[in-house]
């Protein structure tokens, strides 16, 4: 009886692998059979059960799309206020994040009133990013991004905003919207500049990936 | 003593309409019915949305291949025969998509967002509990393979059998069966890490 061949695998294992199906009540009377005997016998099992069942509860009740959207939309809100390191969160490891935060700044809604547009401004003015073909009151505002992306980029983990800066004006890019929520960039270029705003960006060592993200589909 | 009574099927399972009314809408469909088509698309597009987010990585395609795929569908409604259930189909148009996608535009390899998500508010125990035991699923689920992943969503969420998984991601049975065996080892883990930091 004990004498699994080696073709055959053991009730055990056989159970086990089934647990999740058997949990959902997707199994076949046959396996259902199976798995019934065994974990009469298997008090190992019959836990895993219960894990089963929590995980299938979790996976119910979890959206990741949902997760996704709400992670970046909180990061608006968690915010740090103005008088805070807005360059080095402290739990933001990656020195592009701190980048990220001040775009989730920028953009963040007019909740604080002039303090925050003074802010905004003193930041544009200063070091960033936006052409002026995108009036920065667009970031305060709550009026979704213009689709006029026509590049997503990733910055190195470890590129300065020096760095994003020499990048962007290198190749001719402004910012349209992000990061999203994998820390990806939308950009627009001239469309007459596309190729060579493009392999300019995918040539630049602060750059981790850069694609065309109009036209091209399959 | 059978122990599939205290069980309980996955609420999507419940919400699904009958898969004969999906053959009938792909009847229409085929015959060029809009409205058909429409049914179906309002019917499929949150599964959808959700196995494509699952699947993918970067925000930006999910949209895309949806509706590549839901254009697949109203293409070539024709085609589909009946042999397997509507869903094993289109869910199996919207995997190939995704996996082309993928090719396209291979995974980030920074963590998402949510990875960090591990809140510090001072949040009642039972859901700063639950933040975190989700925040360490969704770790762990990322952590897996894209395929590993698919197998999962299909499983716990869209709950499909293995058999109709290995039909929509085009493998044998028996490696839905080893994906699924080795993700929920970590997902396992990743529960009772997460339940050990509790106590």
């Amino acid at each position: 009886m004990n004498d699994p061949s080696l073709t055959e695998r053991p009730p055990h294992d056989e159970a086990e692998e089934l647990l999740p199906w058997y949990a959902t009540g997707q199994l076949d009377e046959a396996d259902r059979a199976r798995v019934d005997a065994h974990l009469a016998s298997c008090a190992h099992c019959r836990q895993q059960l219960a894990l089963e069942r929590r995980l299938i509860d979790e996976f119910q009740a979890m959206s990741p799309e949902v997760e996704s959207g709400w992670a970046r939309l909180k990061a608006r809100i968690d915010a740090p206020a103005p008088a805070a390191p807005v360059f080095a969160p402290p739990h933001r490891p990656a020195r592009a994040n701190a980048f990220a935060e001040m775009w989730a700044l920028l953009s963040r809604p007019a909740v604080a009133g002039l303090a925050m547009a003074q802010l905004a401004f003193v930041l544009i003015a200063g070091s960033l990013l936006f052409s002026l073909s995108r009036p920065s009151y667009r970031a305060l505002g709550s009026a979704p991004p213009p689709a006029a992306a026509n590049v997503i980029v990733m910055f190195r983990a470890d590129a300065t905003i020096d760095d994003v800066r020499h990048t962007l004006k290198a190749a001719g890019a402004s910012i349209v919207d992000g990061p999203t929520p994998t820390d990806a960039y939308l950009l627009h270029v001239a469309p007459t500049q596309r190729g060579a705003s493009l392999a300019r960006l995918q040539s630049d060592h602060n750059v981790q990936l850069a694609q065309p993200i109009d036209g091209g589909r399959s | 003593m059978s122990w599939s009574g205290i069980l309980k099927r996955p609420q999507a399972e419940e919400a699904r309409p009958a898969a004969t009314d999906e053959r009938e809408l792909l009847a229409r469909i085929a015959q060029g019915e809009l409205a058909a088509f429409e049914r179906l698309y309002r019917l499929y597009q949150p599964r959808l949305t959700r196995f494509l987010t699952t699947l993918l990585k970067r925000p930006q395609l999910i949209e895309e291949v949806l509706d590549d795929t839901m254009m697949v569908v109203w293409q070539t409604a024709g085609n589909f025969r009946g042999s397997s259930k509507p869903s094993t189909w289109v869910f199996a148009i919207a995997y190939r998509k995704a996996a082309k996608a993928k090719a396209r535009w291979p995974d980030p390899l920074e963590e998402p967002e949510f990875d960090n998500r591990v809140s510090e508010d001072p949040l009642p125990d039972e859901e700063l509990h639950q933040d975190r035991l989700r925040g360490a699923l969704l770790k762990a689920m990322d952590q897996l393979s894209a395929d590993h992943r698919a197998v999962v969503d299909l499983t716990y969420f869209h709950g499909l059998g293995y058999r109709e998984i290995a039909e929509i991601v085009g493998c044998p049975v028996d490696t839905v069966k080893t994906r699924m065996f080795h993700a929920r080892r970590r997902l396992r883990q990743a529960m009772t890490g997460s339940l050990m930091d509790w106590l």
